[in-house]
């Protein structure tokens, strides 16, 4: 690669690292304003997650005595870092992922796990009870969502396969092929299922109710993060915008990859800002029903009955899915072969 | 082996050499913000105490420590039905294992011979 296509792709890096940043807690307040309405509250305003940064960025930084420091402040900078980073490998509104020619999205499953991973290693580095169970909570929800995950990437990517296009898995394939695209109608019920699926992991890679056994307030008094305060504490705020916007992005990409200028011709200075607001506008529907409705509606299972749901309930219907996208390829060539 | 290539396994690929390149960037990035915090604190009050719900920590700090034994605490209670019958097979005897062994070689040779 010449050095000047390395100035754009760092160029194209430092943009949606900030994007991924402002619309991550823009995300976040829009959840919260919505969730106070549904509860028939006012909400704090939509910009209270940008506010609680500036505030936590100011607040002492406080090391227990108990805690690995090392690994205490460095996890939350690698959760903020490696969740940016998935980033881009996602396509995001018109702008095509800027390392999708470098990993697909089989490694963004993979990526993932690293944020948190790092909240782990931040939870059992605090030297606190409340953090270690939260921590080890983490780890037994990770194993338990991680089957229907794997489900619905292969399932989708195996259906796009069948129909002929070459890198399945990769996202720019997938965004330019909507899944719905290449189906008939057994795998249009398939692939509901599999966007179903994927719709009820989202709240447990996000650690929202009612998927967040490791956190638990009321039960464990913030669990992982019980002793994270000032900017390590920002840190994971603001991973948790980031990885929201992630979890949109990939059910986006991947369901629903569409874009306004697709549609309207528009000259190409509106495209970027026109598609973006158009992705910023999927993810808040997206977020509404995969997260805010069900946290709003819903108490907390048990860890126990987490792990339960994933690997028995969900992975039965997910393997049904997969089941009726199979069926949905062999078909044809069933019905051809008997004609 | 080209340090710089892309990996491929046959249907997917990634590139660890750009992964690492955008995770530098990434970490840049975030290490800028976190370096805008506040560094202070002070060691040795009670705000460096750990947060036991307001009680004292006990002489013995391994008295509330939980250990590493209940990791999968609600993974193995989920699946107690599968793992109550898997665990009383691992006998520790050698035999029994390459019996195991034989009986599943067996029955998948067979499953073959069926479903060649």
């Amino acid at each position: 690669m010449t050095p000047a296509g390395i100035a754009v792709l760092l160029g194209w890096g430092i943009f949606l690292s900030l994007f991924a940043l402002a619309g991550g807690l823009f995300l976040l307040g829009i959840d919260r304003k919505l969730a106070a309405h549904m509860q028939a509250r006012i909400g704090p305003p939509i910009r209270q997650p940008f506010i609680d940064i500036v505030k936590l960025l100011q607040k002492e930084n406080v090391v227990p005595e108990n805690a690995i420091s090392g690994i205490f402040n460095l996890a939350p900078v690698i959760a903020l870092a490696s969740s940016i980073l998935i980033l881009f490998y996602l396509p995001v509104g018109s702008i095509l992922p800027i390392l999708g020619m470098y990993g697909d999205l089989v490694l963004v499953m993979y990526l993932l796990t690293v944020p948190a991973l790092a909240m782990v290693a931040g939870g059992f580095a605090s030297g606190s009870p409340y953090a270690t169970v939260g921590a080890q909570r983490e780890m037994v929800t990770m194993i338990a969502y991680e089957f229907p995950l794997a489900i619905v990437v292969i399932g989708v990517a195996w259906r796009i396969g069948a129909a002929g296009l070459s890198s399945p898995f990769a996202l720019a394939t997938i965004a330019a092929t909507p899944i719905w695209t290449v189906v008939g109608p057994l795998g249009l019920i398939g692939a509901f299922i599999l966007l179903l699926v994927l719709a009820v992991v989202t709240p447990a890679e996000l650690s929202r109710i009612p998927f967040d056994t490791q956190e638990a307030e009321t039960e464990l008094a913030g669990g992982l993060l019980v002793e994270y305060s000032g900017r390590n504490l920002a840190m994971f705020y603001l991973a948790q915008g980031v990885k929201t916007l992630i979890l949109a992005a990939v059910i986006v990409a991947i369901f629903f990859p569409w874009n306004l200028s697709g549609f309207l011709a528009m000259p190409p200075w509106l495209a970027l800002p026109a598609d973006l607001l158009f992705f910023l506008a999927k993810a808040i529907v997206v977020l509404f029903f995969a997260v805010t409705l069900v946290r709003v509606g819903m108490a907390r299972f048990r860890i126990t009955q987490v792990v339960s749901i994933y690997w028995r309930s969900l992975s039965v219907i997910g393997l049904f899915g997969l089941i009726l996208l199979m069926a949905d390829a062999a078909l044809p060539a069933l019905v051809g072969v008997g004609s | 082996m080209d340090p710089t290539s892309t990996l491929l396994t046959g249907a997917g690929y990634w590139n660890p050499l750009a992964w690492l390149l955008g995770l530098l960037v990434a970490f840049i990035i975030a290490w800028l913000i976190y370096s805008m915090g506040e560094k202070g604190y002070k060691p040795g009050t009670a705000q460096a105490e750990p947060f036991i719900s307001g009680n004292k920590e006990p002489e013995m700090k391994g008295e509330v420590h939980v250990r590493a034994g209940n990791l999968y605490w609600g993974y193995l209670e989920a699946l107690r039905g599968y793992y109550d019958r898997l665990v009383p097979l691992h006998s520790g005897n050698l035999h029994d294992y390459i019996l195991w062994y034989l009986g599943i070689t067996a029955l998948f040779l067979f499953l073959v011979v069926i479903f060649p």
